[in-house]
């Protein structure tokens, strides 16, 4: 079955005329229907504007310079911007960290809804009405009738998420791209809102790219995982092959550094330096600087090799291979 | 045990909000409510032990933040105490260390200005030395002493929170109250820095306040860990028994809902409601609204805090038959 979404070789860059600054390079994944992607990494790896970039959201001077985005098999780069319009928020969906971003400061949340079911479909108001209540009510907005009155500011962080995820979902789109969106809210109403995702997304077969610096989140929602650092996929594959045994050793430090419940108060393994900037990167794995594996042949940028048939990794020495003396 | 080097007692503070504008306008023609006061904290009392770390966590704004400037001296409180013995040889006993390293230090300093200003002033370092003494600090705190011309914004986040750890070393503080001190880096970076607040401590004797909404950090860091839900302790003890058999159901709720690396394909199956606001708290017990064991006890009378006679204390009606019982009496995160 074609995949929901493949990304071939996709490169986003910013070009001025000073200079080009290429923030993902040959990136690839897919994502099946009814398949939660975790896209994970450390802040400034890319995750976002992959997001952006599907959407075809980056705004100038970044646009993507080469690839391929393929929706249920058609490439989506070439078309008009009416075209895409009628794309976004239809077939592709996008919830952000800050609700914000979706809702509008000045309007009451009904009429939010309302502009947001117009934008696609012909509706009378009784039918916006029912549609606009039963949204609410499938995210866990008590009173979802009074609710179309309230404005955004008068709901809580968590309230707020559950509207921005409603619109997101009212035309049932076939890809929701969850860039970040528990990572301001309070531990028990992130469990709230991934227990909502997750039922929904399950339900209705949708594919979800979840974005996330929290491996831990993206352990508990994910089918599969892709790690990027420097603009790059460095590893990806099912989430316990990728968990119990990274091959990059980049996913392998991240692994290591995040506490476990088992080892109070010992050190934390820590990852030795930071990520370089984008104009600042080494030749070959950008990974070579921080890496204990690192050899002369790391020069030379290793590509994205299959591991086996369900993933792979971008790695001249990874773990579990002997690195040559 | 040996004396604590800070005894907290009754602790509390108030805001009063004083409402915008028209609202101001109308409560003087007597068309609004006085004005809503919020308890931000409430009856805190703790001890701290020297080289002790104690961990405090609750959600947005249950008053760690509050709590936390109140110690550091940064904030009156409207009732309590906090005493603190005489320290020998300490300028400044006591140190805050906030989450964004940016807004805290002055954009416009240079770092071995930021670091070296107060000890200079202080005398804790002859003039002549100082710069010798920010090196040492700037190399302790895994900066490299070449740095000390920059400004703050040449510096990455991780970078920028070891200078404001350094900047606080520099007047030998007895006590870091550290606000949300890590939870602005990536994890890579969380963990040295977690390290280095570990090595100060075994070094320096360091004892910390170590306030954090990641629960996470705060098991593995804290000795002692207190509790909070809407401005009061709800729970406090040893690490191992608020981790391992939490007796307070918030507590238990917060545990359960963390997504952890070895919980794949969970079902989480989390505790209902919102947070309710500070300004309109529930009757009786905080927590009844979205407790699944509250009982007609609960709506009508707050839970004093308690001692459960293993080191710990807890503010619950039911907390016996928490800790008695293995499994939650609800739901929790499943695995599948
Ligand atoms: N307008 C821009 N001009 C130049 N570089 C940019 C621009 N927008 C983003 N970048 C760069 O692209 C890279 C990826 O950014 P992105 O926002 O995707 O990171 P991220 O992985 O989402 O990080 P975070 O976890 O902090 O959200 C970063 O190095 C960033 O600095
Ligand atoms: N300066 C202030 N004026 C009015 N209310 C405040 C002020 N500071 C804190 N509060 C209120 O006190 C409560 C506790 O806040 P805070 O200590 O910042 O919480 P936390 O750090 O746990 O998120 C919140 O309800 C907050 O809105
Ligand atoms: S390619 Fe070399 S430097 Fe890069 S991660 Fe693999 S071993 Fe390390
Ligand atoms: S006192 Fe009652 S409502 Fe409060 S936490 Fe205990 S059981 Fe729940
Ligand atoms: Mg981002
Ligand atoms: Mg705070």
């Amino acid at each position: 079955m074609t995949p929901v979404l493949e990304l071939c070789g996709l490169q986003t860059s910013f070009v001025t005329p000073g200079a080009t600054i290429h923030a993902l390079r040959d990136l690839s994944l897919s994502v099946a229907r009814g398949e939660i992607l975790g896209l994970v990494g450390e802040s400034g790896s890319g995750k976002s504007l992959t997001g952006f970039s599907i959407n075809r959201l980056i705004s100038p001077p970044g646009r993507v310079t080469a690839g391929e985005v393929r929706l249920h098999g058609q490439d989506i780069l070439p078309l008009s911007e009416p075209e895409m319009r009628r794309l976004r928020g239809r077939k592709i969906a996008m919830i952000f960290q800050d609700p914000m971003m979706t809702l509008n400061p000045v309007l009451r949340i009904g009429t939010q809804i309302r502009d947001a079911l117009l934008a696609h479909e012909r509706l009378s108001d009784a039918e916006i009405r029912t549609r606009a209540i039963a949204a609410l009510d499938e995210v866990g907005i008590p009173a979802p009738e009074a609710r179309l009155r309230t404005y955004p500011h008068q709901l809580s962080g968590g309230m707020r998420q559950r509207v921005a995820i409603a619109i997101a979902l009212l035309h049932q789109p076939d890809l929701v791209i969850a860039d970040e969106p528990t990572t301001a809210l309070d531990v028990t109403i992130q469990g709230q809102i991934l227990a909502l995702v997750q039922g929904l997304c399950r339900d209705r077969g949708t594919a979800l790219i979840w974005i996330s610096h929290d491996l831990a989140v993206v352990a508990g929602l994910a089918d599969r995982i892709a790690v990027m650092y420097a603009g790059r996929i460095v590893e990806e594959g099912p989430v316990d092959d990728i968990l119990d045994a990274p091959a990059h050793p980049y996913t392998a430090g991240l692994i290591a550094s995040v506490p476990v419940p088992g080892q109070r108060g010992g050190r934390l393994q820590q990852i030795p330096g930071r990520m370089p900037a984008l104009t600042d990167l080494p030749p070959g794995c950008a990974f070579a600087p921080r890496c204990a594996r690192a050899t002369a042949a790391c020069g030379t940028m290793p590509p994205l090799t299959p591991v086996n048939e369900a993933r792979a990794v971008r790695c001249i020495h990874p773990l579990g291979q002997e690195v040559p003396a | 045990m040996s004396d604590p080097v800070l005894s907290v007692r009754d602790l509390g503070r108030s805001f009063g909000s004083s409402g915008d504008l028209v609202t101001r306008g109308l409560r003087r023609i007597g068309l609004a409510p006085p004005p809503a006061v919020v308890q931000a904290v409430a009856d805190v009392s703790f001890d701290l032990h020297a080289g002790e770390v104690l961990g405090v966590v609750g959600e947005s704004g249950c008053g760690k933040s509050t709590l936390g400037r109140m110690v550091a001296g940064l904030l009156e409180p409207t009732t309590g105490t906090i005493h603190r013995p005489e320290m020998p040889g300490a300028a400044l006993p006591m140190q805050m260390i906030f989450q964004d390293p940016f807004s805290s230090l002055n954009p416009r300093k240079r770092v071995k200005s930021l670091i070296g200003e107060a000890p200079r002033v202080h005398r804790l370092a002859a003039p002549g030395e100082v710069e010798a003494y920010v090196s040492d600090l700037m190399e302790r705190c895994g900066i490299d002493p070449g740095y000390a011309d920059r400004f703050p914004h040449a510096f990455s986040g991780g970078q920028r929170q070891r200078v404001s750890i350094a900047r606080a070393l520099a007047v030998k503080p007895e006590i870091l109250v550290c606000d949300e001190a890590v939870s602005a880096l990536d994890v890579s970076i969380q963990a040295q820095i977690v390290n280095l607040f570990m090595d100060l401590r075994d070094e320096l004797g360091l004892t910390y306040l170590f306030i954090s909404h990641d629960l996470g950090v705060v098991e593995h860091i804290s000795d002692r860990v207190m509790v909070m839900y809407l401005g009061r302790v709800v729970e406090m003890g040893p690490v191992d028994r608020i981790f391992d058999t939490p007796a307070h159901p918030y507590t238990r709720a917060l545990i359960a809902g963390v997504p952890r690396l070895d919980r794949r394909r969970a079902v989480y199956a989390p505790i209902k409601g919102d947070i309710p606001s500070p300004l309109d708290p529930p009757s009786g017990c905080a927590f009844h609204p979205r407790c699944p064991m509250a009982t007609e006890l609960c709506r009508t009378e707050r839970p004093g805090l308690r001692d459960m006679g293993d080191g710990r204390q807890a503010a619950c009606h039911h907390a016996e038959t928490m800790t008695k019982e293995g499994e939650p009496p609800w739901p929790a995160t499943r695995t599948g």
